[in-house]
């Protein structure tokens, strides 16, 4: 099997660029399925798009998850090779449904994808990152879902040309009727472009607390990331910035780890980072097994002398 | 109301062993239900106990699965009654084979108004079992569910996705796939566990729910590696006193310069 | 099945308070003669908490299961046993090899609680036992001054009678005024190593085959001329290494526990044994020291107390010896119960039969052999000076650096004359009227 045709599938404009890209260094013809309308398709074709196919916004109460039926026809009469789903909540569930459509599995939150003489390969961890397993696709279709930072988004072209199709799918009588959609305060933060993160773990005892691990994030310029346990569990910080295999994965110069054991959900998420700092109270915890720089103290006592002798030397 | 929780045993992350050229042996790790799964237990448990019925557990897997400890534990945590369905197939099947199982012992298990899923098995991590079930089922399917209300024959979710909370009426039967922040899942007293001795295991092979044979594999596993060691420095110091202090500082900011 | 019937009545007949050693065997005694058993542990599986030097005397375990050491997960058949003097760099090591060692019935046998222990909780479970892990007794229930059930975690449990095996610092048994507090010169604590290294590089340093163990003691500067001592046992795929010290000496010491470990590993008698070895765990814990005249109360109404929370432990310096004596009080226990269930009475008078059986046992006859000794071992010059002594004799025969030499009676003289004969004199009468 060549691998000709590419689809793109995502919910989200931001994520058009990167997948688009993918597209074009796996395959020939890249089409992208969109939830939105005009503009964001030029963008799309702008981004590397040959086609678009236009599921306009679906009515305030109707879920874009619920044209996955329409999605699956389409891909079928079109023969497509590969779908890339954008792995936001909403496209892994269109690619979970469209995948059932058509008799297959989703190879999920894949971190490399590559062609090999017509068969598509794929990386994705395993046992919360203690492993990676590599897999190769034996479909006719493929579908995956793909996070941010897998592909890099290509400079757009506002010259490229590109056919524009509006769908008026038929949405599966799925009996769920959205009642509400309010925004979510949570704030927006891109950490993996951040050179420098600071990650609090449960060793903090208290969301006050935390204002220390502020203080001295400020001091060295860095942005502050957790350990899942501070985002989930406490819920003392926004999801957006957990670390780790269900979280970011970050590829700073310096990761900074307080009050953090170092479990490898968590680590998978840093191990990139060309330095990795430590600070815990247990000499025996598993991230001092992995860091360039440790001190084992009580960060209560050690973080304020630390922060102070800094402000001293800038 | 029936509800069905979905969960899967997996072998402990922590316990895995890298073996020499980064091969990994799960062979001494000891094998839990994942973590998330309980999330779905739990939130299973807090309808029942707020509208009554029963609470049923499904799990499919290879032969560990006839661990009693196991399936204590599991029933411990609020399970009425667990389902089993054992097959070596199942160590190393994908998502949409799970899905197919699971679509069939429910078939066996009779009449039902909801199946939970949990955020994501903690081996896969796939997160699309439960959105395939539901997809099967020919049922609504929601995933990331972080708030049930039963309304009587409907049910309210809310649903986060990443800019916005959605709020759903949707109708039953239905199948979710709850959060990891549903919930805290409680921890089993000496009474769950002295009950979860009295509670009934159904076992099931897949020809007893006529799903002997399986979809093909969508994907061959090439290989299965423990991700390359970045070599680290290691350069590690201990205590409070100022020295400690100044010697960490002295190596940290050179990092920043 | 077992739950259902208990659930019905809220009741069970015992509840053992424990998994380890004494805790399991009770409870698998007393579910084989089919009483609704519940046993009760608080670590996350039994074991899990536990800390042992490591040598298991066969014989109390062989009477209740047969060869079990076929199916226990056993580290190694103890072949080989050794002791060492030692002094901050030397060491006179005696060792001994015998096919006694091997014979049933006086074998020994290297064990790591957080398997072995786990074995025995699952054949209590096997026979029938109701089993808790990861559950903690928070204390007794006490009505009229007898003890009718546990609280867990607010839950209420109930039974005829109540085996307490919570180990060596039984707070449950205090807490319900059972007990008087342990006295620190009653207690010794343990700090314990083990360094994970292939098989064949144990047997390679230890010239052992197969299955063959070493049992190695230390006496001298491991506990820096304090009472204590120092072991070291031989598992499959690890080498388990400790010290044991008088808590009260400690301080006397100046050096930390950890100080001494570290000196301890790091003694060129020791660190080539353990060299390249990867540090897998690291514990410390309480051993009940003072041998009987730590022994107190032993049964009550509606209760008894067996292991190290009845203080059923030898410390002879430099060795511990509790784990046949926690099986072998848990099964007396089991069988005291087993009496009591007979007579549908577990009052106080009903449940002496287990002292009478204790008293009948090598428990009691062990215990009062080396009653004295701990008073005996509570000398300096045992840990301190005699090490050196020997060594310097040792020294003298062995190192020929071209001075001229002393008669060997001389050389011998010197060093007894630094200790004091009269001293010397004095310790060997101690030692024997002590034992
Ligand atoms: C499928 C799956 C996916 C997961 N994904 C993620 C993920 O993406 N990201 C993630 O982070 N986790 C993830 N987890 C959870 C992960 O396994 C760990 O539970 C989590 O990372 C632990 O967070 P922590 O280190 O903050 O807390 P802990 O593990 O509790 O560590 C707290 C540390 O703080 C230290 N400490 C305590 N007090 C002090 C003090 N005063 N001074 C200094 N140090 C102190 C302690 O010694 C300890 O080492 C996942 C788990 C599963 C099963
Ligand atoms: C350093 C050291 C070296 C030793 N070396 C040897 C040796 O080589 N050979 C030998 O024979 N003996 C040795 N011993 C002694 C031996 O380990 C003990 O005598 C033996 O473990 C006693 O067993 P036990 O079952 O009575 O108590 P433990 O083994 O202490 O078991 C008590 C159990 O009760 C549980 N528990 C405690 N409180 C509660 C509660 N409230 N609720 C529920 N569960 C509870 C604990 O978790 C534990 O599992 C050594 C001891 C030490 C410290
Ligand atoms: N073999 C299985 N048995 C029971 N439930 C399963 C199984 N596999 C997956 N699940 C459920 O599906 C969810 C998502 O799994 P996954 O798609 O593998 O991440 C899990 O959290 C479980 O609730």
């Amino acid at each position: 099997m060549t691998v000709n045709n590419i689809w793109v599938i995502t919910d989200d404009q931001n994520a058009v660029g990167e997948l688009c890209d993918g597209g074009r260094q796996l395959g020939k013809q890249v089409s992208v399925i969109l939830f939105s309308d005009q503009n964001r398709a030029q963008e799309a074709i702008s981004s590397g798009a040959d086609q678009v196919y236009l599921f306009g916004q679906a009515g305030e109460s109707v879920m874009i998850e619920d044209y996955s039926k329409s999605i699956a026809e389409l891909l079928r009469a079109e023969k497509a090779d590969l779908v890339l789903v954008y792995s936001s909540i909403r496209g892994k569930l269109i690619a979970g449904r469209i995948a059932t459509q058509l008799g297959i599995s989703v190879l999920s939150n894949v971190s490399e994808l590559t062609v090999d003489d017509g068969s598509i390969i794929v990386k994705h961890m395993v046992y919360g990152g203690a492993a990676i397993r590599t897999e190769k696709a034996l479909t006719d279709t493929v579908v995956v879902t793909v996070g941010s930072g897998v592909f890099e988004a290509m400079p757009k072209d506002a010259a490229r040309q590109g056919k524009v199709n509006e769908i008026n799918p038929n949405v599966d009588n799925a009996g769920i009727r959205i009642l509400e959609t309010r925004p979510k305060q949570g704030e927006l933060v891109n950490l993996s472009a951040a050179k420098r993160v600071v990650g609090v773990g449960r060793g903090f005892a208290a969301q006050e607390d935390l204002k220390m691990a502020e203080e001295f994030t400020a001091l060295v310029g860095a942005e502050m990331a957790c350990s899942r346990p501070i985002a989930e569990g406490e819920k003392w910080m926004s999801k957006e910035r957990y670390v780790g295999v269900s979280g970011v994965v970050l590829k700073p110069d310096i990761y900074i780890a307080l009050g953090i054991s170092g479990q490898i959900q968590h680590m998978v998420g840093v191990n990139h980072a060309k330095t990795l700092v430590a600070i815990n109270k247990d000499k025996n915890a598993p991230i001092f097994k992995q860091v360039d720089i440790g001190l084992v103290g009580d960060l209560y006592k050690v973080l304020p002398k630390i922060a102070e002798k800094i402000k001293a030397q800038n | 109301m029936r509800v069905i929780t979905c969960c899967k045993a997996v072998p402990e992350a922590q316990d895995i062993v890298v073996t020499k050229d980064r091969q990994i042996s799960i062979e001494k790790a000891e094998w839990k239900f994942g973590q998330y799964d309980l999330n779905a237990v739990e939130a299973g448990k807090q309808i029942v106990e707020a509208v009554g019925g029963q609470l049923s557990g499904l799990c499919a897997g290879g032969k560990i699965l006839d661990n009693s400890k196991l399936r204590k534990d599991i029933l411990s945590r609020g399970l009425d009654d667990l389902y089993v369905v054992m097959d070596e197939k199942m160590e190393q099947a994908d998502t949409y084979q799970s899905a197919k199982v699971l679509e069939a012992a429910i078939q066996k298990m009779g009449d039902f108004d909801l199946v939970l899923c949990g955020a994501g098995s903690s081996d896969l991590y796939a997160q699309q079992v439960g959105n395939q079930l539901g997809e099967l089922l020919g049922l609504p399917v929601v995933n990331a569910v972080n708030k049930i209300t039963p309304e009587g024959d409907k049910i309210i979710v809310e649903r986060t996705v990443e800019n916005a909370i959605q709020v759903l009426e949707i109708s039953l039967p239905a199948v979710f796939s709850v959060t990891s922040e549903i919930n805290v899942p409680r921890i089993a007293g000496m009474k769950d566990i002295i009950a979860a001795n009295k509670k009934s295991v159904s076992k099931f092979t897949l020809s007893e729910i006529n799903a002997d044979n399986l979809p093909n594999s969508s994907s061959e596993i090439l290989s299965t590696m423990a991700p390359e060691q970045v070599d680290r420095r290691l350069n590690i110091l201990e205590g409070e006193s100022d020295e400690v202090i100044d010697a960490f500082v002295k190596l940290l900011s050179a990092e920043l310069k | 099945m077992v739950g259902v019937k208990v659930l019905d009545e809220e009741k069970f007949d015992v509840i053992v308070v424990g998994g380890g050693l004494a805790g399991s065997t009770a409870a698998y005694i007393l579910a084989q003669q089919g009483l609704e058993v519940l046993l009760i542990e608080r670590g996350n599986y039994a074991g899990s908490k536990n800390m042992t030097g490591g040598r298991l005397y066969a014989h109390s375990l062989e009477k209740i299961i047969p060869n079990f050491a076929e199916e226990a997960p056993v580290e190694r058949k103890v072949v080989n046993e050794r002791i060492s003097m030692m002094t901050e760099k030397d060491a006179v090591t005696m060792s001994y090899h015998s096919p006694r060692l091997a014979e049933t019935g006086s074998d020994s046998y290297v064990v790591l609680r957080g398997k072995f222990d786990r074995w025995l909780f699952d054949k209590a479970e096997e026979a029938g036992a109701m089993v808790t892990a990861g559950i903690k007794v928070d204390q007794l229930m006490v009505e009229d001054n007898r003890v009718t059930g546990v609280i867990c975690g607010g839950e209420e449990m109930k039974a005829d009678v109540v085996i307490l095996a919570d180990g060596v610092n039984s707070l449950l048994a205090e807490k319900a005024g059972l007990r008087k507090r342990v006295q620190p010169s009653h207690v010794a604590v343990g700090a314990k190593e083990t360094y994970e290294l292939p098989a064949k590089v144990i047997e390679d340093r230890f010239s052992l085959t197969g299955d063959e163990g070493t049992a190695w003691l230390f006496a001298g500067s491991p506990s820096s001329g304090q009472v204590g001592g120092g072991f070291l046992y031989t598992n499959k795929e690890s080498i388990s290494i400790g010290l044991v010290l008088g808590l009260e000496h400690i301080t006397e010491s100046g050096k930390t526990l950890e100080e001494m470990m570290v000196g301890f590993t790091n003694h060129p008698e020791i660190a080539p044994l353990i060299k390249d070895g990867k540090l897998l765990e690291r514990s410390g814990h309480v051993v009940p020291e003072a041998g009987l005249s730590m022994v107190s109360t032993l049964y009550g109404d509606g209760f008894l107390i067996c292991g190290d929370a009845a203080g059923f432990c030898l410390n002879i310096g430099y060795m511990v010896r509790g784990m046949d004596l926690a099986i072998t009080s848990g099964e007396l226990a089991a069988k005291a119960v087993l009496k009591a269930k007979e007579k549908g009475d577990f009052s106080s008078s009903s449940l002496q039969s287990y002292k009478e059986m204790l008293d009948n046992s090598f428990i009691m006859n062990d215990l009062s052999v080396y009653k004295n000794f701990p008073a005996f071992m509570d000398n300096p010059r045992i840990f301190n000076q005699y090490p050196s002594m020997l060594s310097g004799i040792m020294a003298d025969m062995f190192i020929i650096d071209g001075k001229p030499a002393l008669p060997l009676r001389k050389k011998a003289m010197k060093h007894l004359k630094a200790v004091g004969l009269l001293n010397l004199a004095k310790d060997a009468l101690n030692g024997v009227k002590s034992v």
